[in-house]
């Protein structure tokens, strides 16, 4: 028995014909059989679980968390007073509501390419290494697997301005690194070196997109004299465009987001150098709600944000589809 | 279905038929001007209790303590460290513990948001006068809208702890590390101060500006918080202190390089910053010389206090509490479980077991245990803290006792973290150069004025 959902037999549909004069038929639509119903059944039931717990812990608390948006909300007798639009209109008092997005736009802007490359850069790699891809693939995706805490304890010391590791890699080379943690013109970019240890996910993505690649279409590209940045750029990235598009638009929801990184590195001690450089959209949100207890404007924060990466996603979507390349289309 | 089900619920958020039936949005759970709830002595069922993460000889023969006494509670222990979300979870649901260990720093901040019950009626039960039983800034720290918030425990007075070799090298005397001297202080870290390159290699006085930064501007005459609660960062003496602050650190290569530098220390290991030899003196409270400890042969230490404008000895309260929640369901075993454990018999009983652990190493310091109660302090010390045969350690848990008693409170404020975020925000700036001190203070007392404002 297989769980896919029923597929109608050619016979059973009346094919779309267009005819002469114009017009076309609707497609028949086939009941589904009993078999199909109880089939479909089952296949609801198996991911009921991920639905039970999506009702429940995500659209659920979002629903709640908008009605909590529109309310003065007293955590300490559970109860709610209508507050209107007040807590989206102090959102425009709020000088660090705006500070908070700046910074966080400005960090996304700087991340997503920057991830998207590295991401390549590594699937790249992978794709061409013969023996050991394998141990090459783990290993690339350890970083993944490492916890947020412990990354941050390791950047927090490959990133210091004087001793760090990574400044004394430039050292090497001539260059005097700059005071990542504590210069605020470095804040946002040392945030984004350790966002690009955890790029292992994307370069999955990729690495399966290129193993598609059809590898016919450079041979046949080399034999008329392409050599191999012509081939990438003409062949190879039209054909992963669709993957590209993919982690694009997820690492952009991601970066809108981040939190871990600028929690860890900032503002976990009380002796952050740049409060206000270091202040992302997400991590004002958690003060809101879990240091001034004022949840009602915390949770508008959150659709604010939800706002945003709504209208980000639209227009990348929009204008991302006319450059994306999908193996189905004609 | 989900879209018209998001909409019906907008519109019935916004007309507000989705209200709660409480009026008032913050503030305490009783109304102004009384003093609190009663507690009862009859201390009986269970209690659930939140704290004592990594506790050691001294928490824990504390607890053992308290246990003995209250025969008839049933305790359990969670014992991790305090988290503002777990906690508001919790508050939420309604399943809160009994009681709660947290920093003073936030018990103003629960007190204005109604989470937590003033306890005078607590310590009244048991004959407890907070202001004989605790020193004043301790008691201030908890202290909010006129009523006592917690019960608190330890009180970690900073003073500036001494480098004796590296000063000896420089040919500077403990004389000269004098706060109330600024322009004699900043010759003194000169001559302290070595560079390698472009870095530090050893700093003439590690002034922790961001991290005792209410220190520095207390102790030149300033405030951070008023007597209502709001913040004062503006004060015109908080601007004097800031200024000291920028020239200490641009002696010693500029905020940048220090804070990156101060930031590689190994500060609890055996190769901290006063066995390496990179500082000359170092504001540190005094839980530090019991980190120096083990590394006695290492080291040579002493201390001075930090001093006030009119050089007098200064320095600033802090430590936990313990709170009951306004939700608790035994709040009786928790009011009398908290005042067993900072009484005077379970310090001593703290006290016995610290130098129990201590004597099973030869050589080693007892360095004391500073309470948050004077009586406790004082007796302990009596009792445990002998001279050792170095002098220079001997020299600092004397300095450490010295100060205490003058210690000030912060102040308590329900927009306390975010004042002292504000704080944070302005010594950098002002240190970074990027403000200068009078225009960076002034934009945190915005800030933090609004941050005020939204609390209340």
């Amino acid at each position: 028995m297989t769980l896919s959902p029923p597929v109608p037999n050619e016979s059973d549909v009346a094919a779309p014909k267009s005819s002469a004069g114009g017009g076309r038929q609707r497609p028949t639509k086939k009941r589904l059989t009993k078999f199909n119903r109880r089939e479909a059944l089952a296949g609801y039931l198996f991911i009921s679980p991920w639905i039970v717990g999506f009702l429940v812990f995500t659209l659920g608390a979002m629903i709640y968390s908008l009605v909590i948006s529109f309310n003065y909300y007293n955590l300490a007798k559970n109860t709610m007073r209508p507050a209107g639009l007040d807590n989206y209109a102090a959102l425009f008092d709020d000088p660090k509501v705006a500070l908070s997005l700046r910074n966080t736009l400005f960090y996304a802007v700087m991340a997503v390419p920057l991830e998207i490359c590295f991401a390549l850069f590594l699937a790249l790699l992978l794709n061409w290494v013969g023996r050991g891809a394998g141990a090459f693939r783990t290993l690339y995706y350890l970083p993944k697997m490492t916890p947020a805490v412990a990354t941050a304890s390791v950047f927090f010391l490959l990133l210091n301005g004087n001793s760090g590791a990574i400044n004394q890699g430039l050292g090497l080379i001539g260059i005097e690194g700059p005071q990542w943690l504590v210069d605020p013109a470095w804040v946002k970019p040392s945030v984004v070196l350790m966002t690009l240890w955890g790029v292992s996910g994307s370069m999955v993505i990729f690495l399966a997109a290129l193993k598609n690649d059809p590898r016919e279409l450079c041979e046949v590209a080399s034999l008329d004299g392409a050599g191999r940045v012509r081939q990438f750029f003409s062949i190879t990235v039209p054909m992963i465009s669709s993957a590209i598009f993919f982690n694009t638009i997820v690492l952009t929801i991601a970066a809108m987001q981040v939190f871990d990184q600028a929690y860890l590195l900032f503002w976990r001690h009380q002796t952050n150098a740049s409060p206000d450089s270091s202040l992302f959209y997400g991590v004002y949100l958690f003060q809101q709600a879990f240091r001034q207890f004022d949840f009602g404007l915390a949770s508008a924060m959150a659709w604010l944000l939800f706002v945003i990466i709504m209208f980000i996603t639209l227009i990348q979507v929009k204008f991302g589809n006319r450059l994306v390349y999908y193996e189905g289309d004609r | 279905m989900v879209v018209s089900l998001v909409l019906a619920t907008l519109v019935v958020s916004v007309t507000g038929a989705c209200g709660g039936g409480g009026e008032e949005d913050a503030g305490s759970s009783e109304p102004s001007g009384s003093s609190g709830p009663a507690f009862s002595t009859n201390a009986t069922g269970a209690l659930a209790a939140w704290g004592f993460d990594n506790a050691d000889e001294v928490g824990t023969s504390r607890l053992d303590y308290a246990k003995q006494q209250l025969t008839g509670v049933t305790i359990k222990v969670d014992a991790t460290p305090f988290d503002a979300q777990k906690f508001t979870t919790r508050a939420a649901s309604g399943d809160v513990p009994d009681a709660v260990q947290m920093d003073r720093q936030f018990v103003a901040t629960y007190a204005a948001k109604g989470l937590i019950k003033p306890l005078d009626g607590c310590f009244s039960a048991y004959g407890v006068k907070p202001e004989s039983q605790y020193y004043p800034s301790v008691v201030d720290d908890v202290r909010y809208d006129g009523k006592v918030w917690a019960v608190p425990q330890f009180y970690q007075p900073p003073a500036i702890m001494l480098n004796k070799r590296v000063m000896d090298k420089a040919g500077v005397t403990p004389a000269e590390i004098d706060t109330s001297n600024p322009d004699g202080l900043l010759a003194a870290v000169s001559k302290l101060y070595k560079a390698d390159g472009n870095n530090p290699s050893t700093l003439g006085l590690d002034a922790q500006p961001t991290g005792q930064a209410g220190l520095w501007l207390l102790g030149f005459g300033g405030q951070l918080i008023g007597e209502d609660g709001a913040p004062t960062l503006d004060n015109p003496n908080n601007t004097k202190a800031l200024e000291v602050l920028k020239k200490l650190t641009d002696a010693q290569g500029g905020y940048a390089k220090v804070k990156s530098f101060t930031d590689s220390f190994d500060f609890f290991g055996d190769k901290n910053q006063f066995v390496k030899d990179q500082v000359g003196a170092e504001v540190a409270p005094q839980w530090f010389v019991n980190v120096l400890t083990p590394y006695v042969k290492d080291v040579e230490i002493s201390a001075v206090p930090f001093k006030d404008s009119s050089g007098k000895p200064f320095t600033v309260a802090s430590g936990s509490a313990f709170v009951i929640p306004e939700a608790a369901k035994n709040p009786d075993a928790a009011c009398a479980w908290m005042v067993k454990l900072t009484s005077q018999d379970a310090w001593m009983a703290a006290g016995a077991a610290r130098a129990k652990t201590i004597a099973k190493t030869p050589g080693a310091i007892n360095t004391g245990l500073f309470t948050g109660s004077p009586a406790a302090d004082q007796a302990i010390r009596t009792e445990y803290v002998k001279a050792s045969d170095n002098a220079g350690f001997d020299e600092a848990i004397a300095t450490y006792y010295d100060v205490v008693a003058q210690g000030k409170s912060f102040g308590s404020s329900p927009a306390g973290q975010q004042i002292q975020t504000e704080l944070q925000n302005a010594v950098a700036s002002a240190l970074l150069g990027t403000k200068a001190p009078d225009a960076a203070l002034k934009d945190a007392q915005t800030a933090a004025m609004r941050a005020y404002n939204q609390a209340r």
